[in-house]
């Protein structure tokens, strides 16, 4: 699995059950921190479609750790400053960077949810599209 | 008169700091960080727009603490974002796949993917609903937990832009992708005249009222008149930094944004094309992306009036500055003060000699 769509995932997911899935990684490797969870800055850097440039939003928090299971390392960084939930997230990108991750099933299925929910949320939106159906079309030319 | 510097009130400074948890604690009731996040989003919104920090939890307790003072919570939120290292730049983010939550254009009724009003006041009555004095916050919660699983899924479409219709017939200037590194205004002081990046990220970060203030005097005609807001988009975008030794990502999160387009005349003196002005903020605030893409194309431009005018625009909108400054002006100034008195007594003693 591609890495930006396995933090995605991992991200959008309850704290619960991430921490969850890493400790169970945890119980079957030796998980060695490498860095431990901490809070940083993240700078938003943005293209604006008017003269097509880069300019800076503004920042978020991000909390991010690194860990290797026997000399693979694993590395985590998200938004928010759920340390434990951070390290787990390590602790699974460890195990995938080793090829020992066996839950990318339960990964797929927490995926399928996410997204069911965003596409539900998306239809309350959809409700409220304009229909300027009975009027006139625009004059382009 | 001798000028006298003096210090002390030590106590009376704990005291007075004191008093402002009195001045909390008129209620045994406490309010909670989750409820202050979801039911003032949009204050949350503009003080984290203001900070240039993107942190509703930090921005929800910071208001907490400062009794829901806005520039407190902004001064909070930026003293408490020096203390923390910034590890990371994202990649760039391209607004035009926008996970959008509302969509309007005052240009076109008809642009590509629609109209979509989202979530607006802009169609309520103004009426206080006084029965929410009595709400039941989780029967409502309950309600649209109930409403949001009946739904039948729709997948999530990005659409295009409407200034790419104009662009696309030659109505608007097309410009290829610069990728100059940004000038960051956190770290090095403003020069002038700024680059566009300087200007756009100091106005982002700057005071909704005095970007509001300057945008409604360009409408009154100290500026160009009445640009039209081509779209007004809100929604959410993904936030990447690249994984270590490769050319994937890390998903850090997913942010939410308003960004404007406003159109309006071009420089060009046969009239043959428009010219934008863009806005960008944190959260929904509009009306502060309408108004930094209103003088956005103003300061383009250039002029006389004061939203033309590119230091007076970025120098006096920053929210911590301005209010610093004003503040300051409670803070002792006995020994200056003392001297204008001493100057204003001796020309009246003076005049009072002349004339006898």
């Amino acid at each position: 699995m591609e890495k930006k769509r396995l933090f995605k995932i991992l991200s959008r997911a309850e704290s619960t059950d991430v921490i969850q899935l890493g400790k169970k990684i945890q119980n079957k490797y030796p998980v060695m921190v490498i860095k431990k969870p901490e809070k940083a800055l993240a700078m938003i850097k943005m293209r604006e479609p008017v003269q097509n440039s880069l300019f800076y939003l503004g920042e978020v928090i991000i909390s991010e750790a690194a860990v290797s299971i026997d000399g693979t390392v694993g590395r985590a960084a998200a938004m928010g400053d759920d340390f434990e939930k951070t390290l787990n997230m390590a602790v699974i990108d460890a195990a995938c960077n080793k090829g020992v991750f066996e839950d990318e099933n339960l990964l797929l299925e927490w995926e399928a949810k996410q997204n069911e929910l965003t596409e539900k949320e998306n239809a309350m939106l959809q409700k409220t599209k304009v229909d300027f159906h009975s009027m006139d079309s625009e004059v382009t030319a | 008169m001798a000028y006298v510097a003096v210090s002390g009130g030590e106590e009376a400074i704990e005291a007075s700091i004191r008093l402002l948890d009195y001045y909390r604690s008129g209620t045994d009731k406490d309010l909670e960080l989750d409820a202050l996040v979801h039911k003032f989003g949009l204050l949350i919104e503009k003080v984290m727009s203001e900070s240039g920090l993107y942190a509703k939890e930090y921005a929800a307790l910071a208001l907490k603490q400062c009794e829901g003072s806005a520039e407190e919570a902004v001064f909070l939120l930026r003293a408490y974002r020096s203390t923390l290292k910034r590890s990371h730049y994202t990649n760039a983010v391209d607004t035009g796949k926008m996970r959008i939550i509302r969509r309007i254009s005052a240009a076109f009724k008809d642009i590509p993917g629609g109209q979509l009003l989202g979530a607006s006041y802009d169609y309520t009555h103004r009426l206080i609903h006084f029965e929410r004095e009595n709400e039941n916050a989780s029967e409502l919660h309950e309600h649209f937990h109930k409403i949001l699983a009946e739904q039948t899924p729709e997948k999530v479409q990005s659409c295009g832009r409407v200034s790419d219709m104009l662009k696309d017939e030659g109505l608007i200037n097309r410009f290829p992708e610069d990728n100059t590194e940004p000038y960051d205004v956190t770290e090095k002081l403003l020069e002038f005249p700024a680059p566009r990046s300087a200007r756009l990220q100091t106005m982002t970060r700057a005071d909704t009222g005095f970007l509001s203030g300057l945008a409604y005097s360009v409408l009154r005609g100290f500026g160009q008149v009445h640009p039209t807001v081509g779209e007004l988009r809100s929604g959410y975008i993904e936030l990447e930094i690249p994984y270590p030794d490769s050319d994937d990502t890390i998903y850090l999160g997913e942010i939410l944004i308003t960004e404007v387009e406003a159109f309006a005349q071009s420089e060009d003196k046969d009239q043959l094309k428009l010219a934008s002005g863009y806005g960008a903020v944190f959260g929904r605030n509009e009306n502060k992306a309408i108004a930094m893409a209103v003088i956005d194309r103003e300061l383009e431009r250039g002029g006389d009036y004061a939203a033309q005018d590119e230091e007076f625009v970025l120098t006096h909108g920053d929210c911590l500055e301005m209010n610093g400054f004003i503040s300051h002006l409670k803070l002792p100034h006995y020994v200056t003060f003392q001297s204008k008195l001493d100057a204003v007594r001796k020309t009246r003693r003076k005049q009072e000699n002349e004339e006898c």
